[in-house]
């Protein structure tokens, strides 16, 4: 009976402002429920039909549907063409698409005897009606008629058949109206700051789905789970410093122009290939600015001023790695780039370790697991390894400077499993007050803008490496945990996705970047409550910080571009069929 | 791409973790909700008002720049329960109700409590806790009554004890002095008993060997148990005395030869059953758990052992709760320091009775309630007050290379005030002689303080 009288009790008693409040305070996590679960269905639900590019005619006539634009062929289980031929190598040779809708063959190391039409080549054009040799074995290269391909479209889920993105929208507006209810129920002096930021993330997030109709993309929901956890990180800057939701606005809207830019690149695979090289070097520029410029903030030297503006380059490097690190399978198979990624790779830990910055390294550390992983495809890649361990090194390098230099880095460490006897110093000061501040606000939380992380917020980094706490607090355990359920979502998408991915460039580039994503969220959250020592990572699109804002979205782009339901995405084209009807 | 597609699980196992991670911390989240917020009052997150004693003076209210009670005395003595303001002294019964406090529960946290509304209400009394450290006099022990009917604790103090506004620099030149000040000896301490131990051996014989109370004893002031020598105090010969003349001159001589007849299996079942060697939970403090040998392979260990000697240790809170026991009949009510938490206006706990388990037959009680009122009668004229029936039992333990530890344990057979009680002067020396008249002072602010409540 108590537990129910306080459910309904505010500070002032139990009023009718009281129970609306309850209400209030019930129906937002019950509402991002609810939102969660329609784009979890939507994200993890749809049927992997196979794009079928081109037909490989066999001897005997059977056709073999090619899937991919990247196809390996051998006799190899694990090849996407198999062909159990004695005379074929088991990864025997890789058939491309290209942007421009004609294919090429290359032989795989050199050991697969490949001719075309009679000629012996080791890389060569094929067009359709081309006969193909491999070890003696003839294929002929056919091309799907457009019956076939209007059968397979059909045959396709739609993204957003039977989960209305635009329905899942008008629920996060909802959630977002309820959201500003919350904060402005009880008289507070920010309330016209608060309604204009969230006006401005309504509107921004309506533009961009509107825009998405208009070029006739269907899928929405990555976007979705992406202003969710906004909608969360304004709550959280409204409470600690509602100055900082203009900035986060700022950074996001940044964050949507590098979305958008490099979503149209990576439509066009010719193209990202060719950003990868300005994406490289780009990334070296802002380390290098970064050691020349930093200024040493809490013992890591990871910030540049820019007058009042402040960057962390590190951040927006994590976009050129990714670019830098995806690759085709012809790459793959040869091996090509792979030297120049390994060399970028190196670079990008040194100047980590020079910066200080563990939690940084870290996740870049991940990144490169992810991307090598991949890369490595059928060979063992010896070299990428090599690199791996390198980098480990390099990590604990990091770490052990970091611990060893930096009086707070050291302080967490020699905090961590034991924060309780550390209540009143700086080894567990941060994770103490965030369980506590956890358990005060229950499941439901303690209302928004009334916790005392807040009092934490800045120097005491509540706001960012205390993200989950914070939220945990004042929007309820339930809220944080759906906070954390959908970045996994997303994960589990780009697992499925991978399955019918056009090109491993696409597949690599989402892997790395979700990677690297779920690992951020995982420092931050594990972090805060005493899993691990404390790396002051940011939780993704949550917590506060303008560059780290700018590289979620920038990250976002990859996971859409893996994106291949049926006319999903405005980072994968049209399919042709679609093209006609426009 | 096939290769690439399937090696992409790597995000799954990324997600894996990441919603492992989740649900771990969830669970933790329902288990230990309550233990983190324990700390909430002290690191700032949340205050609380005040603890009152049971007549509603305040010992303590954390909020105004934690203030204790105005009585210098008063404050020393309640120190232990509420902690020291460098928090060296864990005040566990304090730390245990703050969820209470702060108005906690793991659906709501916090939510809709006033922040700084919460009391708690020990129930122990200041003025008899000064009185019991005022008639320790600056010596180490600890004094501990209760209720053994409802299960309140009057008094509990350790000493030594200091003043919280005045806490001393701890140094090699006085750690001697404030050995342990840091530690509630009531709770946290075992001591090696002494006779008072003659209390359980007592009980085992009544209950196991049929014609003890018909037998006699003679004492010729030393025994020879299997070799060894075992004296009475001073070598005096007792004569020939029956089970109460024994118990009443603390014979050592007719104890040695009543433990033999008891065997080493039914004393030590005695211990178990009584629960001397377990730990006890009162409101946040687990008890010290006491030693007892678990052989006895030679006889005279087994008759040290009956005297209260040899390997046995008891924690005090352990023993008063067994005089309780004898006085209510067999079990008696389990101490508590905590009364009531309220928060935000509303109650938020209330102590309830429990009752051990049953320690001793009932007749066995009545025996030894008589008895123990005729150790009084006859040898502790210091306790034997007016118009209440005291029972009681001394203890004087050999402690290596310290002068004897003073112990003194017992009740009072009153349904009025009934109140049972245990008392140790480390270094005290004789056991009555140091023992009862603290007993007594204690015992007479107790009667005085449960007159002015009823």
């Amino acid at each position: 009976m108590e537990v129910f009288q306080n459910l309904v009790r505010g500070p002032d008693g139990i009023t009718v402002l009281s129970v609306c409040y309850l209400i209030l305070r019930i129906a937002m996590p019950v509402m991002a429920m609810f939102i969660m679960i329609r784009c979890g269905k939507s994200l993890l639900g749809f049927r992997r039909e196979p794009e079928v590019w081109a037909w490989l005619r066999m001897p005997t006539g059977n056709l073999l549907p090619v899937t991919h634009w990247e196809n390996l062929i051998g006799r190899k289980k694990t090849a996407d063409i198999v062909l159990d031929f004695a005379t074929v190598s088991k990864n025997h040779a890789v058939l491309t698409r290209k942007d421009d809708g004609s294919w090429k063959v290359t032989s795989i190391g050199g050991r697969g005897n490949i001719e075309v039409n009679g000629t012996q080549v080791m890389t060569g054009n094929v067009e359709y009606g081309d006969t193909i040799s491999l070890g003696g074995l003839e294929l002929t290269l056919e091309p799907v008629s457009k019956e076939e391909a209007r059968l397979q479209s059909d045959a396709r889920t739609k993204a957003g058949k039977g989960h209305s993105p635009g329905l899942t929208l008008v629920l996060l507006t909802l959630f977002q109206m309820m959201v500003v209810t919350a904060f402005v129920m009880y008289p507070t002096e920010h309330r016209n700051t608060i309604l204009t930021a969230y006006g401005i993330l309504v509107g921004v997030e309506w533009t961009l789905f509107i825009g998405q109709k208009l070029i006739k993309r269907s899928g929405f929901e990555v976007e979705t789970v992406a202003f969710f956890l906004m909608t969360i990180g304004l709550g959280v800057a409204a409470s600690a410093n509602p100055a900082n939701m203009f900035k986060q606005l700022i950074s996001m809207g940044i964050g949507l122009v590098i979305f958008l830019v490099l979503g149209v690149f990576l439509r066009n695979l010719d193209k990202a290939k060719k950003l990868r090289y300005v994406a490289a070097i780009a990334g070296i520029v802002l380390l290098a600015a970064n050691l020349v410029l930093g200024r040493n903030i809490n013992g890591s030297r990871n910030w540049i001023y820019i007058g009042s503006f402040s960057i962390q380059p590190s951040e927006l490097v994590k976009i050129c790695f990714v670019l830098a690190g995806a690759s085709t399978m012809d790459q793959i198979v040869t091996r090509k780039n792979l030297l120049s990624f390994v060399i970028y790779t190196a670079f990008i830990g040194g100047c980590l370790v020079v910066l200080n910055d563990f939690g940084t390294a870290a996740v870049f550390f991940v990144g490169f697991l992810a991307i090598a992983f991949l890369r490595s495809s059928s060979y063992p890649n010896v070299a990428l390894i090599f690199v791996g361990i390198g980098l480990a090194a390099v990590m604990v390098l990091t770490a052990v400077l970091a611990i060893r230099n930096i009086p707070h880095v050291q302080e967490r460490f020699s905090g961590y499993g034991h924060i309780w006897s550390h209540v009143y110093d700086n080894k567990g000061y941060q994770q103490t007050r965030s369980l506590i501040c956890i358990a005060s606000g229950g499941i439901f939380g303690l209302g928004l803008g009334r916790g005392w992380m807040q009092v934490m917020a800045g120097a005491g980094a509540s706001d960012t490496d205390l993200v989950f706490a914070f939220v945990s607090e004042e929007w309820g355990l339930l809220m944080a945990c759906m906070m954390v359920v959908a970045l996994a979502f997303l994960g589990l998408f780009v697992a499925r996705s991978a399955k019918v991915g056009r090109s491993s460039f696409y597949t690599i580039g989402a892997t790395a970047a979700i990677s690297m994503l779920l690992v951020q969220a995982m420092l931050n959250f594990f972090g805060t409550v005493d899993f691990l020592p404390l790396t002051g990572v940011t939780f993704p699109f949550v917590s506060n910080g303008g560059s780290s804002m700018m590289c979620c979205w920038g990250l976002l782009a990859f996971i859409k571009a893996c994106d291949t339901r049926q006319n999903a995405s405005f980072a994968v084209k049209l399919s042709e069929k679609e093209v006609e009807k426009a | 791409m096939k290769n690439t597609a399937s090696r992409s699980k790597f995000v799954l196992v990324l997600a894996g973790i990441l919603l492992f991670g989740l649900l771990t911390f969830v669970i933790r989240y329902f288990m230990f909700a309550d233990r983190w917020i324990s700390h909430s009052h002290r690191s700032g997150t949340a205050s609380i008002q005040k603890v009152t004693d049971r007549s509603g003076t305040v010992l303590y209210a954390p909020n105004e720049d934690q203030v204790y009670a105005k009585d210098a005395m008063v404050r020393k003595a309640a120190l232990h329960l509420l902690g020291d303001r460098e928090e060296r002294i864990d005040a566990l019964a304090i730390k245990q109700y703050i969820p209470q406090l702060v108005g906690f529960d793991k659906l709501n946290g916090t939510y809709g409590n006033e922040d700084g509304t919460g009391i708690l209400e020990l129930t122990v009394d200041g003025r008899i806790e000064a009185v019991a450290l005022q008639a320790l006099n600056g010596k180490k022990g600890t004094v501990g009554v209760y209720n053994y009917k409802t299960g309140e604790i009057l008094c509990a103090i350790s000493s030594p004890t200091f003043d919280p506004y005045d806490p001393p620099e701890i140094t090699d030149a006085n750690a001697e002095q404030y050995e342990g000040a840091y530690l509630h000896r009531f709770f946290s301490y075992t001591y090696t008993p002494g006779s008072i131990f003659k209390l359980v051996t007592v009980a085992a014989a009544l209950e196991n060997v049929p014609d003890i109370t018909e037998q006699t004893f003679t004492c010729e002031g030393y025994v020879y148990v299997n070799g060894e020598r075992i004296n009475c105090q001073g070598g005096k010969a007792h004569g020939e005395q029956t089970l109460e003349q024994a118990l009443a001159n603390s014979c050592n001589c007719a104890f040695a030869e009543i433990t033999q007849q008891v065997g080493a299996k039914n004393l030590i079942n005695k211990v178990r059953q009584i629960g001397l060697t377990e730990s006890m939970f009162v409101d946040g403090y687990y008890t010290k758990a006491g030693t007892f040998d678990k052989a006895f392979s030679e006889a005279n260990n087994l008759a040290w052992a009956g005297i209260g000697q040899h390997t046995d240790m008891v924690n005090p809170c352990q023993y008063m709760t067994y005089m309780g026991a004898i006085a209510n009949g067999g079990k008696a009510a389990m101490p508590y320091l905590v009364s009531s938490v309220e928060s935000g206006g509303a109650q938020r706990y209330k102590a309830r009775r429990t009752y051990t388990n049953s320690m001793i037959t009932g007749s066995a009680a009545r025996v030894l309630t008589e008895m123990m009122h005729n150790n009084v009668v006859k040898m502790y004229g210091a306790v034997n007050l007016p118009n209440v029936e005291v029972c009681a039992k001394s203890g004087t333990a050999e402690r290596a290379g310290h002068e004897n530890t003073a112990t003194f344990a017992g009740f009072i057979n009153d349904e009025r005030y009934p109140l049972a009680f245990v008392v140790v002067v480390e270094e005290g020396g004789a056991g009555s002689a140091a023992c009862a008249p603290i007993a007594a002072a204690v015992l007479k602010q107790c009667i005085s303080v449960l007159n002015e409540e009823s």
